[in-house]
This record gives structure tokens, sequence and C-alpha cells, in this order.
């Protein structure tokens, strides 16, 4: 068997009282687009509830599902996981596991530090769990998700993910 | 400065991209009258107010949107539905 | 000795002593001064040279506001120049120097230019040096910028050494200004829950307050309040530089005093994008100056400065006369009076009744017509009522009060004229903007406190809150500007900072710039770091006398951000360095980085760019790793080309159109070489595209140009082609690259995937195949940009390394090696094809000889602009090859070619693109654009590269180096 290599292999991960920086490694992105609502409901009957909020990821058979456009979703579930042969005739699916780069951003600085560079609202009462946004850090595209008040997980694209992690490694330099 | 982005919500104007002039409309495909796809591609007005232009949400979710904005004072006047 | 500390006052910590220089001599302050009470605390009155005649100056006010009192503090890349004084906190062992004197303040030789001051009246520069001999100026300048000026840069260029940083915020109400109004107003809006922001450019809230020792217990009940209430942010040290469009924000927060250790990551200063719902203008009032001879001499100070240096800082002058000409000076009067100083009040307002209620001396219908002393003043001038001498230490003076409406006008709504406070108040508000207290004329606590409780309901949307009254009564304003100065002999400043004197407003009127903005540019006036925040309204009112004109009708120059001065560097922030963009690396990065590649920033990436095995230059490896591909096999990261999933039913419709040649009807598994053009008929990109099946494709696009085409394709399917079901998706992170060239290619593909058949009758020329390898997911695709047999083998990114090593542990035996971005980039010179040199947005498909391609019948994307007349015209430049005829000589990528007997001038008959050693021809060719074209081929050409002095000789060739007929690609 080939050996995967993250993108991330050669990071340091830290855990500090304040803020640790790691990455998720082990999972399956497939984002799966439709036409019409009448092929969403297909897909539904397929994965389960489908998200309906622009702004807000659920989590449904194992799998957190984010509503990325109009009829299209990034399904995000465990290592190994045949959605797209499943979709396959039903929605258009394309596989994203080594396109994005999970990094996971936890503790009290968390809020603090991502602040430095991402222009959205990050305020408790705001981003609260299960809010997600997709913007930019550092002029690169990334989709935020909120998985507990105190966690977050960033997919950075993969050839930007050393770039996110130095660029990130460096603002959390204060809460050390 | 803050975009409405169709799909997302606002959003800082740093996660968009200008696309151009909206105001023409684009001659079908299967259109080979020149003097159509010149009026389209280089004649536009100027206009101090109200006008229509592309703008693509690219470092969020990627969607194309035309968006009416007061050039003189850079009010959001909304979103162009199709 | 006239400044000194009083013995009890102010808001310092009298048992913290701080030891600090000037201009290398140590001072001692007190914990909670600022550098300029300090220095006034040790009787330090003289502190810098004026801009053009070098004046003494001394230190005119306690806040943003000051034109004078600007210092250069730290040194190498700490250094920062004319940062008021008045804004500087002290700290243990601060270095400061003063400006603009040499060898000293005290002996500044340049002081003579008072001698020669008739030269630097305004337009002097104009009139003199850019009249009809223009070299003048050229000559002059530099001795002009050396005599005039304010402080310096850092010489040596060390980086600052310190952290800066940039933030977003968000809340619902921002408060601008901590005063009565201010504090009023965020206590209302709190009131609602949200979340309110308050900031203050001081170093504790309180704004006016801090200067009214009366108001103390009241202040501190409000601070405690705020302290109590959850949903109020407190930001001091903290100014608003700027607001823009959608009520976005720039606040700078200043965080010295808590001594930030940068390699700790603390930041020196922080610049928060304040994205707030609305925004309260608290920002008040700024006191203006009095124009009368010499009313620049050190000790003349604004009244309320004197007031809030007595306050805050315990500091005061032994004897002080207060020239007014409305009410609030008298509180000065009368707390400098408590204090024990010695006190007269001159004010110009003909008012007898308000001598009888004080107890100090009160002298009305009166001015100060002139100051007496040099470097540090004995004594005012009177005129008016009673014509006298009044020997004193410091004149404090109050010309009215400026409400401090530039933040209001950033947003393009200009300021209107009162009267009644002889200011400028807002002119009007956006729906989300609200004012309170002294910026809108609001002179009065109370009122002001009213003013700010309703404020802040109105920008929470809520009910508010009942903020308690003042101590003691609202105070007058009573205000009776006289703006013209006195006679008297002496030039009488309007503007400091400039060295703007009223003799110069009228030399502006005299020669016709009337004009507010005319006079601005003309005589200087309201620039420089304080940007005429005591100075225009002077000048404003002196021009509309002398126009005879009311002031209302003058105008005002725009107000722009900063409301003061930012440094560069936290508007850079983290941005510099490693950080100044963002790096794209290929899933191979780590591996070139170990195994001796060299890298190239190519765009965002970094690309290898030649391996040492092949030499320890670029110049010498590329033509080893070129040989190694022509003569037998190598393998090159192709990860960063653009690769694109298009699927949907009309996929191939939609390729269709987009590519000037036909996709419809390529079969399953093969590939195809396609080209796009702009709607304009300029190629847009080139690349291969693959069929997957009936419904899918895998677009392959240059590097350069991967993420214009996503957006093109995006916007085509989403504004345009509505009815296309089709979905586009980025796959450039997903894959990665090798591509496997050379007459040895197929060999290494056998031993890299044994058991998978790669014949030619399996993956013939531009066919395709998809396997999993070792569980990984290949797509393998025959296609050449070298003109060898070549390869390309994607695999998911996180393989391509695994999948890389494997190539190289098994193609040890063939001698298979890597061949960097150099080589890959010269083999396909050799072969002419086009890439991004010649891919500028400038050509067409007939001008890179790709006009053949364009299918005849369908329509596609650029196709009716493609035939304007311009792009069909003969002459125009067109794709050639060339070869160097002198092989001592170089040839240089934008050389500009000529006709042989052609004048070497001008922009020539084309340039050159792209230059290579040919390994296979053994001499130097070219790819460039000629006019005409291949018409010219066989001629001989001349190539001048002006920048280097170089002509070269070298004849027109076709551009297909090697192998015209296409046989390696299909061996």
């Amino acid at each position: 068997m080939l050996e995967r290599r993250s993108a991330l292999a050669d990071a340091h991960p830290f855990a500090w009282a304040a803020l640790t920086l790691g990455e998720v490694r082990g999972f399956t992105l497939t984002q799966a687009a439709v036409f019409d609502k009448a092929a969403e409901a297909q897909v539904a009957a397929v994965i389960g509830a489908l998200p309906q909020e622009n702004t807000r990821a659920i989590e449904s058979n194992g799998r957190t599902l984010f509503r990325t456009g109009p009829l299209a979703f990034w399904c995000v579930g465990p290592e190994n996981d045949d959605l797209a042969a499943q979709l396959q005739g039903k929605a258009i699916m394309t596989p994203l596991s080594h396109s994005r780069t999970r990094i996971s951003i936890e503790g009290s600085a968390a809020r603090a530090m991502l602040a430095k560079g991402l222009p959205i609202d990050l305020h408790t009462s705001v981003f609260t769990p299960g809010t997600f946004a997709m913007t930019g850090l550092h002029h690169t595209p990334v989709l935020l998700h909120c998985v507990a008040e105190a966690r977050f997980e960033l997919y950075a694209m993969r050839t930007f993910a050393m770039d996110a992690w130095e660029w990130l490694e460096d603002a959390a330099l204060e809460f050390r | 400065m803050r975009l409405p982005c169709p799909h997302c919500g606002p959003r800082d104007y740093s996660e968009f991209r200008y696309g151009g002039d909206a105001e023409n409309p684009r001659p079908k495909h299967g259109t080979g009258d020149l003097q159509a796809w010149h009026d389209y591609y280089f004649v536009f007005n100027n206009p101090k107010g109200p006008h229509e232009e592309y703008w693509q949400h690219v470092l969020g979710c990627r969607r194309w949107f035309k968006l009416k904005r007061n050039t003189a004072t850079n009010e959001v006047i909304g979103v162009v539905q199709p | 000795m006239s400044f000194r500390r009083l013995s009890s006052g102010g808001l310092i910590d009298r048992g913290k002593p701080v030891g600090f220089t000037l201009d290398g001599k140590s001072y001692k302050g007190l914990a909670g001064d600022t550098l300029t009470s300090a220095l006034l605390a040790n009787d330090v009155t003289l502190v810098g040279r004026s801009f053009k005649y070098h004046r003494p100056r001394g230190i005119m006010s306690a806040g943003v506001e000051e034109p004078n009192a600007l210092f250069t503090l730290h040194d190498g890349g700490r250094r920062e120049a004319n940062i008021p004084g008045t804004m500087v906190e002290l700290i243990e062992g601060l270095q400061a120097r003063t400006q603009n004197a040499w060898p000293s303040v005290e002996l500044d030789v340049m002081g003579v230019n008072q001698i020669a001051a008739p030269f630097f009246q305004s337009g002097f520069y104009y009139k003199t040096f850019m009249g009809p001999s223009k070299g003048s100026w050229m000559l002059y300048e530099p001795f002009i910028r050396r005599a005039a000026g304010l402080g310096e840069a850092t010489h040596d260029f060390n980086p600052d050494p310190d952290r800066y940083e940039t933030r977003f915020d968000f809340c619902e109400v921002l408060v601008i200004g901590s005063g009565a109004a201010g504090i009023a107003a965020a206590l209302s809006a709190a009131a609602g829950g949200g979340r309110v922001v308050l900031v203050e450019q001081d170093s504790r809230l309180g704004g006016g307050l801090l200067s009214d020792a009366a108001q103390a217990s009241w202040l501190n009940d409000r601070l405690a309040e705020i302290a109590a209430a959850k949903s109020i942010q407190v930001r001091t040290h903290t100014s608003a530089a700027g607001v823009y469009d959608d009520n976005q924000v720039v606040l700078v927060e200043r965080r010295d005093h808590a001594r930030p250790d940068p390699t700790k990551g603390q930041a020196r200063q922080v610049l928060t994008m304040m994205q707030a719902a609305s925004i309260i203008y608290a920002t008040g009032a700024i006191e203006r100056p009095l124009v009368f001879a010499n009313n620049d001499r050190p000790g003349v100070m604004l009244a309320s400065a004197l007031r809030t240096y007595l306050h805050r800082f315990g500091v005061a002058p032994q004897s002080a006369v207060i020239a007014t000409n409305n009410d609030t000076a008298y509180e000065t009067a009368r707390d400098l009076a408590a204090a024990g100083v010695e006190v007269t009040v001159v004010d110009s307002r003909d008012d007898a009744a308000l001598a009888k209620r004080n107890d100090f001396r009160v002298l009305t219908g009166t001015v100060v017509a002139n100051v007496q002393g040099r470097r540090a003043l004995y004594g005012a001038v009177l005129q008016g009522a009673h014509e006298e001498n009044i020997r004193c230490d410091a004149i404090g003076v109050s010309g009215g009060w400026s409400p401090a409406v530039h933040l209001t006008s950033h947003g393009g709504i200009r300021p209107r004229y009162d009267a009644a406070v002889a200011g400028f108040v807002p002119g009007g508000f956006a729906p989300t903007h609200f004012g309170a207290g002294a910026i809108m004329g609001t002179f009065g606590l109370n009122a002001a406190i009213r003013e700010g409780a309703a404020a802040g309901a109105k920008a929470s949307g809520g009910t508010g809150a009942q903020i308690p009254a003042a101590i003691g009564e609202d105070r007058a304003y009573s205000v009776m500007p006289v703006w013209m100065p006195p006679k008297a002999r002496g030039k009488a400043f309007v503007d400091f900072q400039n060295d703007v004197t009223a003799k110069d407003i009228k030399i502006a009127h005299q020669e016709g710039y009337h004009s507010v903005e005319h006079l601005k540019r003309y005589t200087t006036l309201g620039m420089g770091t304080d940007q005429g925040k005591t100075s225009n309204i002077n000048a404003l009112a002196e021009m509309a006398e002398l126009r005879g004109l009311p002031l209302e009708q003058a105008g005002t120059t725009t107000f722009r951000p900063p409301y003061t001065g930012v440094a560069l560097g936290v508007i850079a922030g983290r941005t510099t360095g490693k950080h100044f963009r963002p790096t794209r690396r290929s899933p191979l990065h780590d591996w070139h980085a170990a195994n001796g590649g060299v890298f190239i920033e190519a765009g965002a990436w970094m690309r290898a760019w030649y391996y040492n095995w092949a030499g320890d230059s670029a110049a010498s490896a590329y033509v080893k790793e070129m040989e190694l591909v022509r003569r037998n096999v190598g393998i090159s990261d192709v990860s960063t080309l653009g690769k694109i999933d298009v699927q949907g039913p009309d996929a191939a419709e939609f390729l269709n159109r987009v590519y000037v040649n036909g996709f419809a009807k390529l079969p399953v598994g093969r590939a195809r070489y396609g080209v796009m053009l702009n709607d304009d008929g300029i190629v847009l990109d080139d690349g291969t595209t693959t069929r997957l099946s009936e419904t899918q494709f895998y677009m392959t696009t240059t590097t350069a140009q991967a993420g214009e085409v996503m957006s093109w394709l995006e916007y085509l399917l989403q504004m345009h082609w509505t009815d296309l079901k089709v979905h586009v998706t980025s796959l450039t992170d997903e894959w990665g690259g090798i591509a496997v060239s050379g007459p040895n290619a197929r060999k290494a593909l056998e031993l890299c995937f044994p058991g998978i058949d790669v014949s030619t009758e399996a993956v013939p020329y531009m066919g395709a195949k998809e396997f999993t390898f070792e569980g990984a997911p290949i797509r393998l695709l025959r296609l050449s940009f070298s003109g060898e047999l070549a390869y390309e083998v994607h695999t998911r990114a996180d393989f391509t390394t695994a999948l890389w090593e494997r190539f190289i542990a098994t193609g040890k035996p063939l001698g298979l090696k890597p061949y960097g971005l150099e080589a890959l980039a010269s083999l396909r010179i050799e072969k002419g094809h086009v890439a991004g040199l010649e891919l500028d947005h400038r050509n067409t498909l007939d001008d890179l000889g790709l006009g053949k391609m364009a299918g005849k019948e369908k329509d596609y994307v650029g196709k009716a602009l493609r035939f304007r007349p311009t792009y069909q015209a003969a002459e125009r430049w067109s794709l050639v090859g060339l070869e160097l005829l002198e092989p001592e000589k170089k040839l240089r990528g934008g050389a500009i070619l000529f006709a042989k007997g052609d004048e070497i001038k001008g922009h020539g008959r084309g340039y050159i693109t792209s230059v290579t050693w040919s390994v296979e021809l053994g001499k130097t060719i070219a790819l460039g654009l000629y006019d005409g074209g291949l018409k010219h081929v066989g001629e001989e050409i001349v190539c001048a590269f002006p920048l280097k002095n170089e002509l070269a000789r070298a004849k027109i060739v076709s551009p297909h180096f090697i192998d015209p007929e296409g046989k390696r690609l299909h061996a």
C-alpha cells in the first residue's frame, strides 16, 4: 500500500493551557451536488436529513454535513466512507478528502486567535457550536466550523495548509 | 465595505472578487453578430449612482451574483435577482 | 523657574518616579505623566524648532491636536519620528529627542532662516523654483528639504523588532470618546444588553472630565458602572483613525505602556477593523488658539491645556495671563487661581459684568497683542481698553472651541458652520450614526449627558438608561470671535506646525488662492501630522473675512483618515516577511526540499527549479536535466497544474462551448488539447481535458491561470448558461501530478506499475487509463509537453510523495532522475509549445499559430470578436522560432526584434518571449512574436537588448525545433 503523507507531516502540533493546535486525519470529505430540489430529496433518502440552513452544519448518521451552496453539500464522514459510491447516479459526487487539510483549534484563546485573520463575527453569542463559515484566511479560502464553544475545525486548502498552519502558529504565540 | 452574498449573507469585501459591469446583456450562445458582441464587450456607461455589476464570493461559497451598488456612495442597493 | 510640580493634586502616582531622557539629558517624571507633563514639571518649555523658520517652540496643548511638541522616540529599527509628546505615556527609560534643530534646540543654526524669512512666505517655492527654469527645483530641493522639516526616519535599515497585530471585531454600538457624553451614551446603549464598545484615545476614560476636579465623584461613579456592565468593552489607548463604508471603523490601540515583548508574541500596537451596527460620535471639541504677534513663543498654550496639566498632572506655572473670547477659559482661570497661580484674564469681549464676579483680575475689551520673550516668554503686551504689559510665565489662550467633526466627515458628509458655536458641527448623519456632546456644539455637561443617553438609546434600539446629572450648573460658552490679529510687530501664526502666518493667508488671498482647497495647497496650511486641528478654523475665518463672505459660505477642507498619525507597521500587521503573502506548496514540496531540489517562486507556488544532482546552479543544471529527458527518462512535479472536475449531463456541450476546438465527440478514455478564449477573442488559457465517462471530464489548466479559468467557468454557468446542467469543482489540491518523460518513459511506468498494461495499444498517444495501485487511485494520461514519449501520472495528493518515491526507486536501473521547472520550460521551447510567456492576454489564436484548431461550424466563446478586423490584420506580430547566428552572443527574453537594415530605434517589429539552450541542436534558440510571423522564415534579423547595449543576429525559423512530425510522441 502506498503511504499517505499529510500536508502537515512536518508541522508541530502543540497543546498549551489556552490553546491547542492539531490536525485531524483519517476522514472522508465528499461533495454532493444536484440540480434541483427533487434530486436533493433523493440524496436525503440515502444520507438522512440534510442541513437546511446555509451557516449551520448538522450531524447525521456519523457524518457532518455542510450546505456549501444552494444545491451542494460537503459530507465529512469516517475514513473509507463509501458515500460517493452510494450516491453514484443520484448526485454529482466529487471526492475532496485530499483537497482539504483539517486543522483543530481548541482552547479559551481560540476565538481571539482566529479573529486576527477571519473577517467574520466570532463572538460566542453569534458563532455558536454548529455554526460554520466559508471565508478567507490570509487570502486563501477556508471553512471554519465551530464544533464546541471552545473548539473549532478549520478546513484549509491542502496546498495552502502549511502556510495556514505557520500563520496560525505565529498568531498563537502570545497565548503560549 | 460589506457585500451581501446570496448564499452566505453579508460578508467583508475582502472575500469577494469584482467581475465587471453587468448592465450589458451578454449575447446568447450561437450569436455570431459582431456588432452585438462589440456593444456588449466594449460599450459601457460609467454612471455616478446606481450600477449593476458582477461579484463572486470567491473565498467563500464561490457564488456569482449581480449586485446593484451606488458608485458615488458605495451604498449596496441589493442583489439583482436573475 | 516658571512651571513646576505642585505639592498636591493630579492623577499621578507621586510614589513612582519614572526616569527618561530628552536629547540625552536625564529627567524624572511620575507614573501617570505624559512626556510633555513630565517636561513641564521639570520646567522644560522649549522642546523644538519650527518647520520653516526654526523658531523656538514649546508645548501648546495636552492632547492629539499638538502641533509643536513633536519628538523622535527610540532608536534603530524602533525609531519613530513626529510623535506628539502629549500622547506619549511616560515609561521608564524612554529616550526622546527634539526635532529639526542642530546642534540643539537652544542653539539652532538654522535659526538664520528667520532672517531670510521673506523667502519662506506662501508660494515661495512655486514662484522661485518651479517657474520658467524647471531645473532649479531639482537643484535646490535637497537643501530646502534639509532646512525645513520635521523628524527623520531611521537611517539604518534594521527592521522594526516590535510586533504589530491586526484583527477583526464586531459590535452593536461603537462609542468614540469617553467624556461625559460618551460615558452616558455607552451606559445608555448597554441597557439593551447588546455589545457596546467604548474607545478612548487617552490612557484613561473621562475626556474633559479629567481636567475638572469638581466632577471627580460623578466620573468615578460612572466608571464603576461601566466596569460592572458586562456588555461594555472598554478600549483605552485606542484611536478611531477612520470611518469607512458600512460602518467599518479602524481602531488603533497603543500598548507601549504595557511593555510588550515581541518574542512572546505581544504586539506593540493593534489595529482592529471594527464592524459596528451603529456609531456614536462623542469626540468632543478642540480649543482654538488666538492669532496675535509671536503667539508661538514657548509658554503660549491653550487655556484648556493649562487646566489639564493642573488637574491631571499637578503641574502649573507661577503666573499666567488667560486670553479669551468666551466663558470657558474662566474655569481655567478660577482653578489656577485656586491653586495659587497669579492669574489675569484678558477678555476681548467688552462686558464689564464679566470682571465683577471673579476673585482674580479681569480686563475686558482687551486683547493680547504681542509676547515678550523669545525662548521662553516673560510677559504679555495688551491692547484695547487696558494698554499695559503684564509679566507672566504662561499665556493661556482660548479662541473658542472647534467640535471634532473629523470622523463624521470621513463618510463624505460635510460639516456645517454654526454661528452660535463659532465652529463647524456635523452636517448630518447616516441613519446608524449619532452624535452627542461637544461635537454637536453642546458644551454644558448636563446637556451633553442627556444627549449622550438619548443617542445611546437610539443607537441600541432600546429605551436607554437614566444617567445621573453632573455636579453643578452647566457652564456658559458665549463666544464672540475676533478673527483678525491685532496690529503688532512680529509674526502672528495661524498654523504652528507648518509655519503659516496671518500674513501668508493675506498673500494667498491677494494672489487669487481664495478657495479653501487652494489656500491649503498654496500655503501648506492644515497639512502635517496634526492636520490643522488647531489652525483650520482660524485660517478659514481670516480668508472669509478677507473675501467679505460669511464663514458658512467659505467652505471647509475635506477631512480624510487617519484622524491621528498611524504607524505604517500596524497597517501591515503581521503581513511581513514570511507572511507577506501566502505560499503554496505542492504535495511533493517536502521531498524536493529533502532531496536537493532548489525552489523558485512561481506566483504563490514554490516550485522545484532544478535539482543539485545536475549542477549547483540553474544555468548548469537545466541542460543536464534536459539531456536526461531527451536521451533517457526523467520525472517532474506537475502538481501545480490547475485541475477541474467538470460533471453533469451537459458537460460535453459546456466544454464544446468554452474551448475553440470540439469536445462534444471526444471518446471516453481519451484526452484532448484545448484552447479557450476570452469574450474578446484573446487566448485565455490552454490545457488538456480527459473524458472519464459520458458525463465526467477531468480538465487541466496552466498553473498560472488555474484560478482565473475556474472563476470563468463558474461565471458562465451561474450567470449566463443557467440552462446547462454542469457542476465544476477545483481538484487542483486533490490530485498531485508526476510527468514521466523521455524515450524510456514507458519502461519507467512498467517498472513502477508491474502488472499494469501500459503498452501503446492500451494507452495510445492522448489516451487515458484509470486504475488503483496499492490503494491509490491513478489517472494515467499519455500527453507530452516536452515532445518526447511522455505521461502524466496523477494520484491523490496524500499519495503523491509515495508514488514519486516509487518511481525514483524502481527507475534507478534506468537512470531515472527528477528534473525541475527550468528544464521543463526549456524542453517545451524546443518543441515549440506556447506557455505563459506567449499566452500573455494580448495574443489571438492566429498570433500563436493555433488558428486552424478552431471549429468552423460550432460557436465558442470569443468566436465573434476573434474575427474583428484588427485581429485579422496581416501585419500582426505572431509566433516564430529564432536561432542565434552568433554563438558568442546571447539572446534575452524581452529583446526587441528588427529587420536587417532597420534603424535600431523604437518598438521594432516584435520581441523575444522565451529563450533556451537547445541540447538537441547545440545552439541558442528562442520563441518570439514578429511582424508577419512565419512569412519571414529564413530571414536574418537583429535582436536588440538596449538595457545591456547588446545586438545579436538571429534567423527566423519554424517554432517546432525538434520532431515536427511528432514521431517521438507516438512511439
